[in-house]
């Protein structure tokens, strides 16, 4: 047998590269927007705010995942096996800001 | 019936011949553990929007702005004006607006952007890393795994500052000038937590990195083990994209 190792892996686009200087400007400027924004909205606390962040932070979540880490040119089989056990973690936030919101007035109980 | 197909070597492919996903074990393997340290990093931030939750809101800071004077007493000052108190979650706002070599000027949000940016810079030359792998090109891996290093470097680096400087204005894990405990707490856990992933993240690039210059996958005939710490480095960047939106933004 020969020194090298034959690996089984999906087709990496020829035009990586540039996908990937894309992504690093759309991370860059999702970034910029969030720092702008927490300056403009800086003496507004509505909890639409913290959505927007919310928001802006899963989609560079989206590209991080996405090219950064390959998981778009990957089997959709493996994606699916990685990104649906994440939505539990929907569930359990919602779960527990909930329960945090009742703590909240039974702390102030007295 | 082929019997022949189930002659692959196994030291390098799965028992059966094809492997699922059409990815190597040792990438499954690692996208796997990331799942796991998802759901710990998950547990960890649920756990600060519950704790946050259960306390009042920020109360609004009409007081300072961007760019304003903060005297050396400020922590007191806003203490007694009645902005840190027990009841309420302190606005971050308030606590970290420092930034290196630049005294007595309010600066919220400025050093940890620049924090971010770093991140963002070297997830940005790991992947081009792992480009580079896929083109046998030894030296452009060496360039840019050499500059991963670096920003992970500089990263913990502005860590270790924004910790000191948190420490010194009296945060401990059991208390804090800023109003409830648990936010000084959750503060070291989580922030902890994620950099001492970035710690890992370096260690584990550094040896990659001499195995690069070494020619050990040059011999192997594949650069896959770059790819694989780099899924590990952009999954360390995407924890800090959400530990920087929920402990600084909100």
């Amino acid at each position: 047998m020969e020194h090298t190792e034959h690996l089984e892996h999906t087709e990496t686009p020829s035009d990586m590269k540039s996908q990937i200087w894309k992504t690093f400007w759309i991370l860059l400027g999702f970034t910029v927007v969030d720092i702008v924004l927490y300056f403009v909205l800086l003496s507004t606390h509505a909890m639409w705010k913290n959505w927007v962040f919310i928001i802006l932070g899963v989609v560079k979540a989206y590209y991080i995942v996405g090219v950064f880490m390959h998981m778009k040119f990957e089997r959709k089989a493996l994606m699916y096996t990685i990104v649906l056990p994440m939505v539990f973690v929907i569930f359990f936030v919602a779960l527990m800001l909930i329960e945090g919101d009742f703590t909240n007035v039974l702390r102030w109980l007295k | 019936m082929a019997t022949n197909t189930l002659t692959t070597n196994t030291k390098f492919t799965w028992g059966g011949g094809k492997s699922p996903f059409s990815v190597s074990y040792g990438k499954l393997m690692m996208w796997i553990f990331l799942l796991s340290d998802a759901f710990t990093f998950s547990s960890l931030l649920i756990a600060y929007g519950f704790i946050r939750y259960s306390f009042l809101e920020p109360i609004r800071n009409t007081i300072v702005k961007p760019f304003d004077h903060l005297s050396h007493e400020f922590v007191r000052e806003m203490g007694e004006k009645g902005l840190f108190v027990k009841e309420h979650w302190p606005s971050p706002e308030l606590v970290f607006n420092h930034f290196p070599f630049i005294h007595g000027v309010h600066l919220p949000l400025f050093f940890v952007s620049l924090m971010t940016f770093i991140l963002i810079f070297s997830s940005v030359t790991m992947v081009l890393a792992v480009e580079a792998g896929h083109r046998m090109a030894k030296d452009e891996v060496s360039k840019y795994m050499f500059l991963t290093i670096i920003g992970g470097a500089a990263f913990l680096g502005c860590q270790a500052w924004e910790w000191t400087t948190f420490i010194g204005e009296g945060a401990t894990l059991h208390g804090n000038p800023f109003g409830p405990t648990s936010f000084a707490a959750l503060f070291f856990i989580v922030t902890g937590f994620h950099g001492f992933h970035v710690f890992s993240g370096v260690l584990l690039n550094v040896i990659i990195y001499f195995n690069v210059l070494a020619g050990t996958y040059e011999k192997r005939g594949h650069y896959e083990m770059v790819e694989k710490v780099g899924l590990y480095w952009h999954f360390v960047d995407l924890v800090w994209v959400f530990v920087f939106t929920f402990f600084y933004l909100i």
